[in-house]
């Protein structure tokens, strides 16, 4: 590879990370403005007010000091998000596949377990006012058990996104693995190859309901309604983002706008065989893939309440099971 | 317009905060965020329940003795810039519960609201109209993007 | 139903419960001020308790003393949700103690007064037990029908929420009806009786919702009559109790009274849903049969009586006001609402669910702490 070669693929993945961030802090606005707001019979706020505006006013705002044992990490680990999500578009390009051993379906899948275990380290970190701080006399005379040990209600967020670890992400694993048993191998190249000479696996009855599945791993990954049991309003209201306060809540904004491109140019990855590339018009259908997940999403998400474990297990399961079937029907 | 009061005029967060009130102005407010008649989000104001994300608290009622601490550490977790808004009869002047005896001191009432926390838009009405809430958000607005 | 998980005050014991997590006073699911520790094992709700008195403000205590008329129209201060009932109910002891006839037509529009604040709570009901689940689209659209509702009891009474309809011996002026008005009733009446048919059918589709309500915060007929819960608490576990019934305001019309037999939140929506149509059933016969008259009866002198008591349904069930009357001053005034003997069925509901139905078997019992932290006393422990 000539030097000027290797210009060109360094600016073609710079590019390529501009061109996510861009589309990816339209998503939320359209999310609320087109689908929400639509179904709910009402206006809706402007396209760049959820996803673009807000981060933006954020990093205005005054930097206070959260309420947690551990500031600095607490703080910091909604970058390590953003981070993570930019490893998993960098793997995912073709002109960074000579990483032959980082290019592979395990390190994606060890990137996606990094970021969910953010959120338990979010919830365990987490002191808001809103629990047990609140200055409110509680524990009296004659009060119910005094002598109970007390817990915030990240807390329970926290053993949440322990459980998420545990079993919640297994619709998406399982899906990743669909077009591996189909290409043979785990590295990425390979599967985008397979899929250029054989066709799309999207386009295979194992494709459809590994593809199935893989929609209903991201709501999980994304924690969207009904799936939202880490920041269900009902109970824990935000959970682990809590206390988040300026610039480090504008990147939680952030990082969930481009965990959905991320995860959705995963899929074209894997499921079209067009992973994103600055220097190809291929690039148009990630974006097209990004906004059709975002939108089903948002449609799903407007229409269900949120789920207990009662109706999140069986889920899950039910959901895994389809994935074993659909990485039977792709050995076929 | 700078791109920080562009931002903050696109973008406000709301939070709420009942006081003990008669649930008239409360209810009428979540009306409406709520109702698509009068939904908030077309005005760029969004809906909050976490006083880290909010930028503009909006307090109902009289602040009954148990509401005065709590009502002081929310507003003490809001970082700055931020914006208070009183709606109501009760949290502008303590209603009639605090006034009705005359001069004696009543002793359930710790309000109005701007003797506990400084306010900075005042939204009568008892109970206050949906439409004069918006307004009052409005009112509020400057001050956020003027502030640093 | 499922009882065993259960605890009782026999039972109980320190070594069951891991942690306690507080709740409140802001929180997300909560309307109204209040704080509650749920004692949770493996996020299964143990023990919980609820702590009220955070929107104490001494109503009793501040309507000693004052003329009548003004104490009145005070009670309304009580609870913006059902400020009607409160007042109306003031008003019928009033009417009670001074032997005053009230006009056919008076009682005809309290009557219409009282059915659209039933609609408008019912519905505000349903919204918030909707957003409680998650489900924001619902919530959404009853808000929209709910403003129909709004827009009516602005039309009679000049305000969306407290209108001051009923005076001791009629109604205000203000709020008679005209053909214009009765015009608008009967439309609202029609498009929201098409809308919310429409939402309960997709509402009883929605396998989602259904899974999610279905068998959670379970009170059984002998826990509730236990536990004194009343109104449509009550009635949602299969007892038939509508104070309507024996009201002879109520005489005039026909109505159900809807019973449901599981006691769980399914049951507690269902009913209220189901309660809408017979409300619009009331108002439509109402304004059919609306006499023609007076709306105030203003000859009746002012004596001092005694201690005199007047129940109503309301609706969140039955509605206690009581005082007597000294030189045209009110004096031993008791308000009781139904929430507040509501709240030993609201902890016990909790029980044995998962925390996030926690709050939803709250909410199941339509709690309106506003009305019931006016009667208790501050005390310094």
């Amino acid at each position: 590879m000539t030097i000027v070669d290797s210009l060109i693929a360094l600016m073609a993945v710079i590019g390529t990370l501009i061109v996510a961030f861009a589309v990816s802090v339209w998503l939320p606005g359209i999310e609320r403005k087109f689908v929400h707001a639509r179904i709910q019979q009402r206006i809706g706020p402007p396209l760049s007010s959820p996803g673009l505006m807000s981060p933006i006013k954020f990093f205005f705002k005054e930097i206070i000091n959260p309420n947690s044992p551990m500031p600095g990490l607490y703080n910091a680990l909604p970058f390590i998000g953003i981070i993570i999500s930019v490893l998993l578009l960098l793997i995912i390009m073709p002109q960074m596949y000579f990483f032959a051993t980082f290019a592979s379906v395990i390190a994606l899948v060890g990137l996606l377990k990094v970021e969910e275990i953010l959120y338990m380290f979010m919830g365990s970190l987490s002191k808001s006012v809103l629990s047990i701080n609140m200055p409110f006399p509680d524990v009296v005379k004659g009060a119910k058990h005094p002598n109970v040990p007390r817990s915030f209600f990240e807390e329970l967020s926290s053993m949440r996104a322990f459980r998420l670890i545990a079993l919640g992400s297994f619709p998406i694993y399982i899906a990743i693995f669909v077009p591996v048993a189909m290409a043979g191998s785990i590295f990425l190249s390979d599967i985008v190859a397979y899929q250029q000479l054989h066709g799309p696996v999207l386009f295979t009855i194992g494709g459809i309901l590994g593809a199935i599945v893989f929609f209903v791993g991201f709501m999980i990954l994304m924690n969207e309604y009904p799936f939202a049991i880490l920041k269900t309003k009902a109970d824990v209201i935000e959970g682990p983002l809590l206390e988040y306060a300026s610039k480090y809540r504008a990147y939680v904004y952030i990082s969930r706008g481009l965990l959905i491109f991320v995860l959705s140019s995963i899929f074209a990855t894997l499921f079209l065989g067009l992973p994103p590339n600055l220097l190809s018009w291929t690039i148009l259908i990630n974006i097209i893939v990004a906004l059709a997940f975002t939108i089903i999403m948002a449609i799903v998400s407007a229409f269900s309440p949120v789920f207990t474990y009662k109706q999140f297990f069986p889920v899950v399961a039910g959901v895994s099971v389809l994935g074993v079937l659909a990485i039977i029907a792709s050995f076929l | 317009m700078s791109l920080k009061s562009y931002s903050r005029a696109r973008a406000v967060h709301v939070m709420l905060v009942y006081t003990g009130g008669c649930n008239g102005c409360d209810i009428e407010i979540v009306n409406c965020v709520l109702s698509p008649k009068f939904d908030i989000e077309q005005y760029k104001i969004f809906l909050t329940w976490n006083p880290r994300e909010a930028d503009v608290l909006v307090v109902t009622g009289p602040v009954t003795k148990h509401n005065k601490e709590p009502l002081k550490a929310i507003y003490e977790a809001i970082p700055e810039p931020k914006a208070v808004i009183a709606a109501g009869a009760c949290a502008l002047m303590g209603g009639v519960y605090k006034n009705i005896h005359g001069d004696i001191p009543s002793e359930e009432i710790c309000g109005p609201v701007d003797e506990i926390i400084p306010v900075d838009a005042k939204v009568p009405g008892c109970a206050v109209r949906p439409e004069d809430v918006l307004a009052g958000a409005v009112a509020a607005l400057p001050l956020l993007l003027e502030a640093m | 139903m499922d009882n065993d998980n259960k605890i009782t005050d026999e039972t109980r014991n320190e070594q069951e419960i891991e942690t306690e997590v507080p709740m409140g006073t802001v929180h997300s699911a909560a309307l109204e001020p209040y704080r509650i520790r749920l004692f949770v094992e493996d996020e299964i709700v143990r023990d919980a308790e609820m702590t009220i008195g955070v929107n104490h403000r001494g109503i009793e205590r501040i309507m000693e003393g004052l003329p009548v008329e003004k104490a009145n129209s005070l009670t309304e201060k009580i609870c913006g949700i059902c400020s009607n009932s409160h007042i109306w109910n003031s008003v019928l002891v009033a009417e009670k103690a001074l032997e005053i006839e009230v006009p056919e037509r008076a009682l005809y529009i309290r009557i219409i007064m009282e059915e659209l604040e039933r609609l408008h709570s019912h519905m505000l009901y349903l919204a918030h037990g909707n957003e409680v689940l998650g489900h924001e689209t619902f919530s959404m659209r009853l808000f929209y029908i709910r403003e129909t509702v709004m827009e009516l009891l602005r039309m009679i009474g000049g305000n969306r929420v407290q209108y001051g309809v009923p005076v001791i011996g009629g109604i205000r002026p203000r709020a008679d009806l005209n053909e214009m008005r009765i015009q608008r009733l009967t439309e609202g009446m029609d498009f929201v009786e098409e809308k919310i048919t429409d939402f309960a059918e997709r509402f009883v589709a929605d396998p989602m919702i259904m899974s999610r309500i279905t068998g959670v915060g379970v009170i059984s007929k002998e826990d509730a009559l236990r536990l004194s819960a009343t109104g449509p608490t009550l009635r949602a576990t299969g007892v038939a109790v509508d104070l309507r019934r024996d009201m002879k305001e109520y005489d005039p019309f026909e109505f159900d009274v809807i019973t449901q037999d599981d006691g769980d939140v399914k049951s507690n929506l269902l009913m209220r849903v189901l309660e809408i149509p017979e409300s619009i059933k009331i108002i439509r016969q109402a304004i059919k049969a609306l006499p023609e008259g007076p709306i105030t009866n203003r000859s009746w002198e002012m004596q001092d009586v005694t201690i005199t008591k007047s129940y109503i349904e309301v609706p969140r069930g039955k509605l206690y006001h009581s005082y007597s009357l000294d030189e045209g001053r009110v004096r031993n005034v008791i308000v009781r609402t139904p929430s507040i003997t509501n709240i030993g069925a609201m902890e016990h509901a909790c029980i044995g669910n998962h925390i996030t139905d926690a709050q939803l078997a709250i909410v199941q019992c339509d709690p309106c702490f506003t009305c019931t932290d006016r009667a208790i006393q501050i005390i310094q422990l």
